[in-house]
């Protein structure tokens, strides 16, 4: 590709999203937790909901979705079926979670679970577990990063270049605004990558059939690869049982970022307005599907599967539109792994080095913004430009044991009972099984390993919690408040 | 303490959970097997237009949630 416009349009992008990123302080101070975490949990409706959908469309949407299209079919839709499903669980637990942080001054999902359980040991637990899976998906979202800036730039920029500089630029807008350059910096993101992906694969359907109707591309997949538009798709690897475990096991990874944006809101009704309507903006993934559907016959001899949209792109596509998925694509990947470096670094700060050094509000505020440099530049960038192999793995077990950490959240919302020893037998045993069938022994019976996990987590969690000390009952009516403000139900009757 | 549950206290808040569970069916297996087929509607797959239809039913039964909990004043 020899024409300079895309990627003087994708570094165009760059600039808007830093300059958006650098104003969103507007004069206040970052020093504090609330400020730099959580944004002083004022960000609007609008705001919100492109926030979090900004941020669950990762570069997988441009890449990974249309690839999957491309080798396999309609398996790929799993996606947008559990994305809106965790639209339900953000309108369910989001606003809960919110008045939590709100009453008892939470900032990260472990300062959450260590005051529930009154145990420090969990929430540094639960923080440094996640931290795992949390800085693998920010790695494989730098390497989407360089990997957009290496094949606009025509090679020129090479891939440790390519992670060195947008590493920069986020961590310049991310250390001075925190959280409210995520959230401006997410809405420019989700509203640019809703008109490129529209307009990409409008433009794709046009060249490839001549008109804007997407039936022409799919009654030829009808005709022609007619295995592609069912389960198990043209893999043969998407069972039915694998579809419906993946989308339960995704559903209920309470991935941290997550509570830190609805702990964001300016009120539990925000977030609850925000989910509504989070379903609608997942449109986004069709137009790129549609486009991996067309490499099916246009593309027949690709050899990486996720570069079918940027192969289509820049064998039929105008170089203006090119740039304008090279930006979007980079919008989708930085829009992702802003919101998972912040909270590593918030979350590291304020439930494991707070405690263990007892270091006051102040200072860990500060600390939380400063973290954010080794994080990214000793950790993120070596991996990133090292590519190691084992990293996808790294990020299954990380998202696999997210899901495990869920009787923590069943004791936060459900059940006074669940006691502080149950949850970790559960976390522990769940996070085993589900490393074991990721690593060992994948995915038996065609059954996600997080599942699996869950099936042994929830019993033993259950189990252990009957055995042990609940947590003090002043706590524990203190967030019943709030999870159960019209009180418990015991067997079918009304309790306190 | 042990045999206390979180549960709705109302008729409206049942129906919203079963609305709740009858959205995760939909898009799940076994529902999900029977519009497992090779046909287009409207010019897209079946599997296609079920997964939009789920998703857009999701924005259907949280706005009537959202009456419900303003209605019922209580977050």
């Amino acid at each position: 590709m020899n024409s300079p416009w895309p990627l003087l349009i994708t570094l165009t992008y760059v600039v808007i999203a830093m300059v958006i990123g650098l104003r969103a302080k507007a004069g206040r101070s970052m020093n504090s937790l609330e400020e730099w975490g959580v944004a002083g949990r004022s960000m609007g409706p609008v705001t919100l909901y492109l926030l979090i959908a900004a941020g669950s469309v990762s570069a997988y949407t441009f890449m990974g979705a249309p690839g999957w299209a491309y080798s396999k079919g309609v398996a790929v839709f799993y996606v947008a079926i559990y994305l809106a499903y965790l639209a339900l669980v953000a309108w369910y637990f989001g606003p809960k979670v919110w008045q939590f942080g709100e009453q008892f001054g939470h900032v990260t999902q472990a300062s959450a679970i260590s005051d529930r359980y009154q145990s420090p040991a969990l929430g540094a637990l639960a923080a440094l577990v996640m931290a795992i899976g949390s800085v693998a998906y920010a790695v494989l979202q730098t390497i989407g990063s360089a990997y957009i800036l290496f094949v606009m730039s025509g090679g020129l920029i090479p891939i440790w270049l390519g992670v060195v500089l947008v590493l920069a630029c986020i961590a310049v807008y991310l250390y001075v605004s925190g959280q409210r350059a995520i959230g401006r910096t997410n809405a420019f993101q989700g509203v640019l990558m809703l008109i490129v992906a529209w307009a990409v694969g409008l433009w794709a359907v046009h060249s490839a059939t001549g008109g804007l109707s997407f039936a022409g591309v799919f009654e030829r997949i009808q005709t022609e690869h007619s295995e592609f538009l069912t389960l198990p798709g043209a893999g043969g690897d998407m069972s039915f049982s694998f579809w419906t475990t993946s989308i339960i096991v995704s559903m209920f990874s309470f991935m941290p970022p997550v509570w830190t944006q609805w702990m964001s809101a300016s009120s539990a009704r925000t977030i609850r307005r925000s989910a509504t309507w989070l379903p609608t903006y997942y449109v986004v993934i069709l137009p790129m599907v549609v486009v991996g559907f067309i490499g099916i016959f246009s593309l027949p001899e690709l050899a990486r599967a996720d570069t079918v949209v940027l192969e289509y792109a820049m064998q039929h596509l105008p170089v203006v539109l090119v740039g304008l998925l090279g930006a979007g694509t980079l919008a989708a990947s930085m829009s992702s792994s802003e919101p998972f470096i912040h909270s590593v670094s918030l979350s590291l700060s304020k439930d494991v080095i707070q405690p263990v050094l007892k270091l006051s509000d102040a200072v860990t505020g500060k600390l939380a913004r400063l973290l954010i440099l080794p994080i990214m530049f000793l950790v993120i960038a070596p991996l990133a430009i090292a590519e190691p192999g084992s990293l996808v793995m790294i990020l299954l077990v990380g998202l696999g044991f997210a899901s495990q950490v869920m009787p923590a959240f069943i004791g936060m919302f459900f059940w006074p009972r669940a006691s502080r020893l149950g949850v970790m037998a559960g976390i522990v045993v769940g996070f085993l099984i589900t490393t074991a069938f990721t690593i060992l022994w994948p995915h038996p019976m065609g059954i996600h390993a997080g599942f699996w996990g869950l099936m042994l987590n929830l019993p033993v969690f259950i189990v252990i919690s009957l055995m042990t000390p609940s947590t003090n009952a002043e706590v524990v009516e203190r967030f019943f408040r709030i999870a159960a403000p019209r009180g418990l139900t015991r067997l079918g009757r009304k309790g306190g | 303490m042990r045999r206390f549950l979180v549960l709705p206290t109302s008729r409206a808040g049942w129906g919203l959970l079963i609305a709740f569970v009858a959205l995760v069916l939909a898009g799940t297996w076994p529902v999900i097997g029977l519009v497992n087929r090779a046909t287009l509607v409207m010019g897209l797959p079946l599997m296609v237009v079920w997964s939009y239809l789920v998703i857009f039913a999701c924005v259907v039964v949280m706005l009537i949630g959202n009456r419900i909990v303003e209605r019922d004043d209580h977050e």
